[in-house]
């Protein structure tokens, strides 16, 4: 049984491809203005990466991701939340709290022992705490997004950043750089920031360990480690890249589909 | 619930009123250490608020009878039925700039409380929610001015640990008139006799002569106080002022004639600096009308700025400025009448923000006129729903006046939904423009 | 917009709801008749519909912006109370003889406050409405009735006795006894009628004249019992909130399968599931003690969570609900209080729940379906 998973998101697309249910291929290509093109082009990607010669060698794809209505072969659509939530917990079943960092927004879950979703909570309304936060700041201090992570690593005293609004936090910014702050400290102090905006989602659902990161910015270590502070937990390490869980997650509900199950 | 867990919800729920009453302790003695009259009128305040803190921490501790309450829900009535009392809402109030502040607002998001009503509001539910507020006897709730008063009560009465206290809440009539004063004089007996069943403490009507007759001394002098305030210099700025005033008159000394003295004092050191044409600060630029609050969880970080940056003095602000019409005391329907008028039409922060906007419009006529106004910032704190629908009509009577305005919009308890920095930046704008200071 | 579904009955309601004025209210008009609008849902109608007007519930229907209302009013004010406002500015609401008020919520009252100042209606009257329901305020607001019945007396020369108090009385509980008859058809497994299209009826019977509306009403449910229904649902699900008078939000919902088989909303069944008490003496004492005492309440009245929750769960017991939604304007205390305390009482019945917040005018289109989608999958549908 060969079926697909495809997660049209702002910033990326990505899609995995599972084989009898084992991840055999994925791929993620930055999203371009129709989410139908996206599609393609990261299927296509993965389809080829798996040796397989077309999309016909699939036998269920599901869409997933803020394009999900718009990936032209998929057989049905599910929420990225309940994507999320069952990619993490299948690579790591002992998962209780998913907290995904995309491009344009950021959502906390928490999770049964059996991967479904208990509880949720989106910030889809602004900026901040999400990929767009970090490429913002990181043109802000002139230090690319890799720069930024480890800058944040290296600041000894974060400097406390007010705004809760990406951009009024820029102004902030703007200002600590004029006043000669460490860059390495703002950079810290911006991490913590996000880390804060998301402690509070994941209260609203609850924290349960074991907690996973999922999405783009899960990758930041700079943020890995401000969320491990906040929280006061250490995250799990999930074994895949943690942007492609969502499209693992929509691959799985295609096996389940197909095999009958819910 | 037995013995040991109601001591240990009670000991929690002491928690923060101790690091508040410890807090003050602390100022007690910063204060004692300025020899200076002013330092030593403060200082009598923070002593009498400690022992009203202590009074409610052994009423606790002891199982005494002890109420939750508001200024506006006739303190005097507490105060004829010798009940010691305490504001729901006072740990966001008093607890100015305490390093939990922060931490305390970030928790109450997490339970998930909402965060677009009044931070005031919803850390005291916090705080309820949390077993950190000390549980009373019985509870006095609040229904207006605004509508958190009304959401912030409806959930203290759901909450799982203050289930089982009972609770009255004293309802607004919106229009000042005789109607809406016989309606209220009506609730406020409604209150009085939910009191004595509760708490077993009698309201005795020739007491209740004694408090009203004390407290309308009190207000006289708070009014003579409000006037020697529009002398130019003015004698007192943020520090000494109205909340003050408040504080003796609505809460800690309601009718109480230590509460009495200190007014005196206070009137003393004013018409002294009156005399002697001393004002706050020694150059006094701009005299500015603060209608709110202050903003209590971060004062020190822009109160102070405006005087030392721009010489702005706050004659007046919100706890300052109402009639105080004294209580008829011949009768028990003159005294629950007048009680009635006050508690209703002239409670600080009530008074403006209920009713119909030509309320708070006539009043800010009226300070801009008396106290020689040069500006009128409305500070626009998040909670404040009614007064940002009011911006508009504010603006008019401003513009009417020819009066500068500047309409802010801060979160007067959590710093960070505009920052300090923000606020003075605003503000230096707005000074410059105008051509102020 | 809502597609245009069934018979062309359903037609007519969604027309008001798509419009601020319908046919049926232009007409009324052309014919001399006089609109009063409400603000609130406790201004009772009955006294308008006495007096030989038809009450007109508030709506910003076809508003475009607040440009006007932003002068007027600060970023942190509900938008419902903004776009409304700057309809008022705009002169969209000079179809009205007069308009009402209750002292509802911080927003809307000053809506009050700013059209004395700036715009030109003859007659404007505020209620004084309690926030308790208890006996002393059934007889304040009977008060409260009685005056601005005279006042209406007064100032459009018109006599409202006792006698055309009751004649409308009757009619408006007529209309609410059609109403609970038209949710009775979604009780089954196959509710006749969407969430969205009950909506669209809902608010067209505060938008035209009532007469009409009844006949129409009754139309309406001859040709429902007649429809096999909608069989095909992934849940029941039961929507509470307040104000909320557009059927495409409705609609966005049901777009992810979710059936809206029931509600607690400020147009809808709070409006309707009592009716006021025929069998005193005093009708003015009849309502008040109907908007106060008796009529499912709004989560502006203290010591009524317990009965608010009880008729949440008691509807979620008669419909067969599924999972219960919760939506709020930005900035409404009142529901931010409710939903938290809702949620509470349903977490304590294990009761699928969500909440949401919402603008009046419909954004984020995309946001409210990935949520209302998640939803249904969390509750396994």
């Amino acid at each position: 049984m060969i079926v697909g998973g495809c997660d049209i998101g702002s910033a990326t697309g990505k899609a995995v491809v599972m084989k009898n249910g084992t991840i055999v291929s994925y791929a993620i290509v930055p999203s371009t203005t129709r989410p139908e093109t996206t599609a393609r082009m990261a299927m296509d990607e993965a389809i080829k990466k798996a040796g397989l010669s077309s999309l016909q060698g699939l036998d269920c794809i599901i869409g997933t991701g803020y394009g999900r209505l718009k990936v032209p072969f998929a057989h049905q659509n599910v929420s990225e939340i309940t994507c999320h939530a069952r990619g993490a917990h299948w690579l790591c079943p002992t998962v209780r709290t998913v907290v995904d960092i995309g491009g344009q927004d950021c959502k906390v879950m928490s999770v049964s022992d059996k991967g479904k979703v208990l509880e949720f909570v989106m910030n889809d309304k602004c900026a901040a705490g999400t990929g767009r936060f970090f490429e913002a700041m990181a043109r802000v201090l002139n230090c690319g997004l890799e720069g930024l992570s480890s800058l944040s690593l290296q600041g000894m005293k974060p400097a406390t950043i007010s705004s809760q609004c990406s951009v009024f936090a820029e102004s902030e910014v703007i200002t600590m750089i004029n006043e000669g702050v460490e860059l390495a400290d703002i950079a810290a102090g911006l991490h913590h920031s996000v880390a804060s905006r998301l402690n509070s989602m994941v209260g609203k659902v609850g924290l349960v360990e074991d907690v996973a990161l999922t999405g783009g910015c899960a990758k930041n270590q700079g943020l890995v480690k401000a969320l491990e502070n906040r929280l006061r937990v250490t995250v799990v390490s999930l074994p895949v890249d943690p942007q492609i869980v969502g499209a693992v997650g929509a691959a799985l509900i295609a096996k389940e589909k197909l095999s009958g199950g819910t | 619930m037995d013995k040991r867990d109601t001591s240990e919800m009670v000991q929690k729920g002491l928690v923060r009123y101790r690091q508040e009453r410890d807090w003050f302790n602390f100022l007690n003695g910063l204060l004692a250490q300025d020899p200076s009259e002013e330092s030593q009128l403060s200082k009598s305040i923070t002593e009498i608020t400690v022992d009203r803190y202590d009074q409610i921490i052994r009423c606790a501790e002891e199982g005494k009878p002890f109420i939750a309450g508001y200024f506006c829900a006739a303190p005097e009535i507490y105060a004829a039925m010798d009940l010691p009392w305490y504001m729901i809402m006072q740990t966001p109030f008093l607890a100015a700039s305490a390093p939990y502040l922060l931490e305390d607002i970030d928790a109450c998001e997490r339970m998930g409380l909402g965060t677009d009503w009044c931070t005031a509001c919803r850390l005291s539910l916090y705080y309820i929610e949390a077993g950190l507020s000390p549980p009373p006897t019985a509870v006095i709730g609040l229904l207006h001015p605004c509508d958190a008063a009304t959401v912030l009560h409806q959930a203290v009465v759901r909450n799982k640990l203050w289930r089982d206290i009972p609770m009255f809440c004293t309802d607004p009539p919106y229009f000042e008139d005789e109607r809406g004063i016989g309606y209220f004089a009506n609730e406020l007996r409604r209150m009085a006799a939910f009191l004595e069943e509760h708490t077993g403490h009698k309201l005795d009507i020739d007491r209740l002569r004694e408090v009203c007759q004390e407290s309308n001394k009190q207000y006289e002098l708070w009014i003579e106080y409000s006037q020697l305030r529009r002398a130019v210099p003015c004698p007192h700025g943020w520090g000494i002022g109205g909340g003050q005033c408040f504080a003796i008159t609505q809460v800690f000394e309601t009718g109480n004639p230590r509460g009495t003295q200190w007014l005196r004092e206070l009137v003393a050191n004013a018409e002294k600096r009156v005399r002697e044409k001393r004002g706050s600060i020694p150059k006094e630029r701009i005299r500015y009308f603060w209608f709110d609050l202050l903003p209590f969880g971060w004062v020190f970080e822009f109160l102070p700025w405006l005087e030392t940056e721009w010489g702005a003095v706050m004659v007046m602000e919100m706890f300052g400025y109402t009639p105080y019409s004294p209580i008829d005391t011949r009768n028990e329907d003159t005294m629950f009448k007048g009680l009635a008028k006050r508690n209703l039409y002239e409670s600080p922060m009530v008074r403006q923000a209920r009713g119909i906007a030509d309320y708070f419009a006539t009043d800010i006529a009226r300070v801009v006129k008396d106290y020689k106004i040069d500006c009128v910032i409305w500070p626009g704190h998040m909670g404040h729903k009614d007064g940002a629908a009011s911006i508009g009509i504010m603006k008019e009577v401003c513009q009417q006046l020819k009066v500068p305005y500047i309409h802010i919009g801060l979160d007067l308890f959590d710093k960070r939904y505009t920052t300090p920095d923000e606020c003075k930046d605003k503000v230096s704008k707005f000074f410059s423009t105008m051509g102020l200071g | 917009m809502v597609t245009e579904i069934g018979s062309g009955i359903l037609r007519k309601f969604t027309e008001a709801t798509e419009t601020l004025v319908n046919t049926e209210l232009r007409d009324w008009r052309a014919q001399g008749g006089k609109v009063v609008g409400c603000y609130c849902s406790y201004v009772p109608e009955e006294v308008i519909t006495a007096a030989g007007f038809v009450p007109f519930r508030m709506r910003g229907t076809g508003s475009t912006g607040t440009d006007l209302a932003d002068t007027c009013m600060g970023s942190i004010n509900c938008s419902f109370a903004r776009h409304s406002l700057d309809m008022g500015l705009s002169g969209r609401y000079g179809f009205l003889d007069g308009v009402v008020w209750t002292t509802s919520c911080d927003h809307v009252r000053r809506i009050y406050d700013h059209w004395r100042r700036k715009i030109d209606t003859p007659y404007l009257r505020l209620l004084s409405l309690p926030k308790k329901t208890t006996e002393p305020q059934v007889e304040w607001y009977r008060e409260e009735i009685a005056m601005f019945k005279e006042t209406l007396e007064k100032h459009f020369g018109v006599e409202i006795t006792d006698e055309r108090l009751w004649k409308a009385i009757r009619l408006h509980n007529e209309i609410r006894g059609l109403q609970r008859q038209l949710y009775e058809l979604r009780r089954g497994k196959s509710p006749p009628i969407t969430g969205a299209e009950t909506l669209a009826v809902m608010v067209a019977g505060t938008a035209m004249p009532r007469e009409y509306y009844g006949q129409l009403l009754r139309e309406l449910l001859q040709e429902l019992s007649l429809s096999d229904g909608h069989p095909d649902y992934r849940a029941r699900l039961m929507l509470v909130g307040g104000i909320l008078d557009d059927p495409a939000y409705i609609g966005v919902i049901e777009e992810q399968g979710g059936l809206v088989v029931t509600d607690s909303l400020c147009f809808g069944s709070r409006l309707m599931w009592t009716d006021v008490d025929e069998g005193v003496s005093d009708p003015v004492m009849a309502l008040a003690r109907y908007y106060i005492a008796d009529r499912p309440h709004c989560p502006r009245m203290f010591g009524e969570q317990q009965r608010r929750s009880a008729f949440v769960r008691n509807m979620i017991r008669e419909f067969q609900v599924d999972g219960v939604i919760a939506e709020r304007l930005v900035f409404c205390d009142y529901w931010t209080g409710e939903q938290f305390m809702l949620g509470e009482d349903l977490k304590e019945e294990g009761i699928p729940y969500l909440k949401l917040d919402r603008e009046y005018v419909q954004s984020g289109v995309g946001q409210l379906r990935t949520r209302v989608q998640a939803f249904l999958e969390t509750m396994g549908r």
